[in-house]
């Protein structure tokens, strides 16, 4: 029993087997220890520096610019990144399959992983709070305004954790790493951007909360990064998963349902059209893309409880089942729900304008264009999603070509030729020699193409799900 | 029922075809070899077993359990150790089968219990608080077999564990091996090592392009069986040797294979030794001067190129050679 007198029982038995192997492994990483030390080091000097100078008037302003700035690179930039090999490194070393073998389903891996890194941000967040405290003896300070913006960053930090986390799992370097870096170049520009400018003030009186509308924005903001951190997470948990688990049909039931809540609430609010569109447009987006992006693996292990639910079952499955072809018919059923949402606001007929419709439909078909491609060239690629988000960044980039080139012409009726990029469409709302009535019609049919063509490519894929369906009944 | 029942499997890769019709069982308590050439289709076959990927067509099961349908049921009783598998930074040998024990739900006592086991079996014990990235090659196969060993599985799948060891590691692994066999449990095993696989394996299955092309003892293959009913002898005469060629040419059921230095190899169709008697005593009537006339004793490499040649040469086929599939259902199992 020799062994057993080493093990020491550092974590309980209830804490998560992930959570413990990744607490045991982050807490001891160079990169968290110089990230406390340092964080730690830095903000001890500028108290020290703040309290020589406390008679200045602006001392306690600066600490706290100095505080949110070095907080935020540390938990917004630094942590974030830690989790760009999260997976990849699991993957490479064989050891997700190890894993898998064990009782750990993919998403709790993915979970594990995320809450490690996330539990590593909250100790830097403890860490802050005493010299949040002391600021506090210079005065000028909402003290509850800023620990809300602490709180804020921190879940801001979660999320884009989960976003690195989920897209860890990838089997493209330039989806798992060049993404996030792009991301971390933005971030780290906008911190120092609004750390060292008016925009903090901004974001203080924000997170005071004093009035309803901050209230409300400060809580859809927080529900918004949720949604789509647990999107991220969802998504390495299904790249990492063995064909029998099922993931894609949770996380379609959960788009469905924050639509329908969402929008019945913004309905009920009798919310500004343009806030609708927005909220739903980013609802679905996410939704959208994971299912076109995935593998059409559906095998009977996945099939049976749908297919055990009769006719009804099957039915359903048709729109839930793992896998693109599924995911057609759900984007369909999202747009479709989208759209009933709209009208139900009071008055709907005179609410919307040509453009609004237009900008929807241009992030609809900026989704659909991608997803035709990927699944045209399905076979050939290794990996759907990544296929995706490749082809989506490009069709993005080229907009943007377009749109410089563009702005130095004098005629730009070429850009109709570039009609077949949904993006191009909204491109060229900016100028008003295209009429929003004709671009609403190119829209339609752009879109309406695009999705005939993938319910056509779905409906030949759904032959080999009947089959495995059919194979179940026989059992 | 067998352990392992592999039946028709299929596994494409677009246009790939990785396994191609294998057909197998591994009787319960028995240790097989799985031998084959880089890209036979070894290892796609032990990720099939192991519900790690799944078949294009055909059914494989572990103890009757059917590795699609159930996946999790089939997790339980087995081991599975991959060709290579990364260890972890900042993480020692004994925080790694905890977490191991910890992800296979083992709780408290019984979880340190298990890993105390696991530890003492695969002589990591003196190695526990050692980084477990910071171990030779064969301490950390031998990690990888205690991790495969923690929930007591009744069957293990072995990807290439010798490969890379140093003699004395391979000895430590063949010896760990030995105990598992005598202790009932059925083992699956992979290597390129063939000599080793003799020693341990009971039976040895022989895949080439992802077909089954031999399914047997090693002691026959040794002995000079070639599988398929037939027996190779080595004959050396006083004389020509090219006498022993000639010879062969006009003999029903004896088949020339190569010519040797005062003789040659060949192939009696049958292993009846009383039959074998009867091909010396025809020589000897014929006129050949025989100084040596023996069953070959080969070994296992020599057997499997010499199965693998006569193939190519189409001299003998794959066992069990399975219908194609009409068409490729990734579904259908």
């Amino acid at each position: 029993m020799s062994a057993v007198s080493q093990l020491r029982d550092d974590f309980p038995d209830r804490l998560s087997p992930m959570m413990v192997k990744e607490l045991r492994q982050g807490l001891r990483a160079k990169a968290f220890v110089t990230v406390f030390l340092v964080l730690q080091a830095l903000l001890g000097l500028i108290l020290l520096a703040a309290s020589a100078g406390a008679s200045s008037d602006r001392a306690g302003t600066v600490v706290s610019q100095v505080i949110f700035v070095f907080f935020s690179l540390a938990v917004l930039v630094i942590q974030p990144l830690r989790g760009i090999g999260a997976l990849s490194s699991e993957i490479k070393g064989n050891t997700i399959d190890l894993m898998v073998l064990t009782r750990l389903s993919s998403l709790r891996i993915v979970a594990g992983k995320w809450t490690a890194l996330v539990g590593q941000s909250a100790l830097l967040v403890a860490t802050i709070i005493p010299y949040l405290i002391l600021r506090y003896y210079f005065g000028g300070m909402n003290l509850f305004a800023e620990l809300v913006l602490v709180l804020m960053v921190f879940l801001l930090s979660a999320a884009l954790t989960a976003v690195t986390v989920g897209l860890s799992a990838s089997s493209s370097i330039l989806v798992r790493g060049l993404i996030p870096l792009a991301g971390t170049v933005a971030l780290t520009f906008s911190i120092f951007g609004v750390g060292f400018s008016g925009g903090l003030k901004d974001v203080i009186r924000i997170c005071s909360l004093e009035s309803g509308d901050e209230a409300t924005g400060v809580g859809v903001f927080v529900l918004l990064i949720a949604y789509l951190g647990w999107h991220a997470l969802s998504l390495g948990a299904s790249l990492i998963a063995p064909h029998a688990e099922n993931h894609a049909t949770l996380r379609r039931v959960i788009s469905l349902v924050a639509i329908i809540v969402t929008g019945g609430i913004l309905v009920l609010a009798d919310a500004r059209a343009e806030i609708l569109i927005t909220v739903l447009t980013i609802l679905a987006a996410p939704a959208i893309a994971l299912a076109l992006s995935e593998p059409d693996h559906v095998i009977p292990t996945v099939c049976r409880p749908f297919v055990k639910r009769g006719f009804a079952g099957r039915l359903a499955g048709r729109f839930f089942y793992p896998g693109w072809p599924a995911g057609v018919a759900f984007t369909g059923l999202l747009a479709l729900l989208c759209t009933l949402i709209g009208f139900l606001l009071p008055n709907a007929g005179d609410r919307y304008d040509a453009d609004e419709i237009s900008v929807a439909l241009s992030f609809l078909g900026a989704l659909l264009f991608p997803g035709l491609l990927t699944i045209l060239v399905g076979k050939k690629v290794k990996e759907r999603f990544a296929c995706f988000v490749l082809l989506l960044i490009a069709s993005g980039v080229f907009t943007l070509v377009l749109a410089m080139l563009a702005s130095t012409l004098s005629d730009r009726e070429f850009l109709w030729l570039f009609a077949w990029n949904p993006l191009v469409l909204s491109l060229m709302q900016e100028w008003p020699e295209f009429s929003d009535d004709l671009l609403l019609v190119a829209g339609v049919v752009v879109n309406g193409l695009y999705f005939l063509i993938l319910l056509l490519k779905a409906l030949q894929a759904f032959r080999t799900i009947r089959e495995t369906e059919r194979a179940l009944l026989a059992e | 029922m067998s352990a392992l029942k592999v039946h028709n499997l299929y596994r494409y890769f677009g246009n790939l075809q990785a396994v191609n019709g294998v057909s197998f069982e591994v009787p319960h308590g028995s240790v097989c070899g799985f031998v084959g050439a880089n890209g036979a289709g070894k290892t796609t076959t032990m990720r099939i077993l192991a519900t790690l990927d799944y078949p294009t067509m055909g059914t494989a099961e572990v103890c009757g359990i059917n590795v699609v349908n159930h996946p999790s049921e089939v997790r339980k009783l087995i081991g599975w150790m991959p060709d290579h598998f990364g260890n972890y930074e900042h993480m020692t040998v004994l925080e790694y089968l905890d977490f191991y024990a910890r992800a296979l739900g083992y709780k408290g006592k019984e979880r340190r219990q298990r890993v105390s086991e696991v530890m003492e079996f695969t002589d990591l014990v003196p190695l526990a608080e050692r980084f477990s990235n910071k171990l030779s090659k064969g301490m950390t196969q031998r990690l990888g077999l205690g991790r495969a060993l923690l929930h007591d599985p009744q069957v293990l799948i072995m990807d290439e564990p010798a490969a890379g060891l140093d003699p004395k590691a391979r000895v430590e692994l063949k010896h760990l091996i030995r105990v598992l066999a005598k202790e009932g449990k059925t083992i699956f095993i992979s290597s390129h090592i063939l000599s080793e696989l003799g020693e341990m394996c009971d039976s040895l299955l022989f895949i080439n392009a992802g077909r089954i092309v031999h399914h047997g003892g090693a002691e026959d293959l040794k002995r000079g069986s070639d599988g398929l009913g037939g027996v190779l002898y080595d004959v050396q005469i006083n004389g020509d040797p090219q006498a022993v060629s000639d010879w062969c040419v006009l003999q029903p059921h004896v088949e020339f294979l190569e010519g040797r230095k005062h003789g040659g190899r060949i192939r009696i169709e049958t292993e009846d030794p009383a039959k074998a008697a009867d091909v010396l005593a025809r020589m000897i009537k014929d006129g050949l001067r025989v100084v040596e006339f023996h069953r070959e004793q080969r070994n296992l490499e020599d057997a499997f190129i010499d199965i693998l040649g006569r193939i190519e040469r189409g001299e003998s086929h794959p066992v069990m050679p399975p219908p194609m599939p009409q068409e490729t259902n990734p579904s259908l199992s």
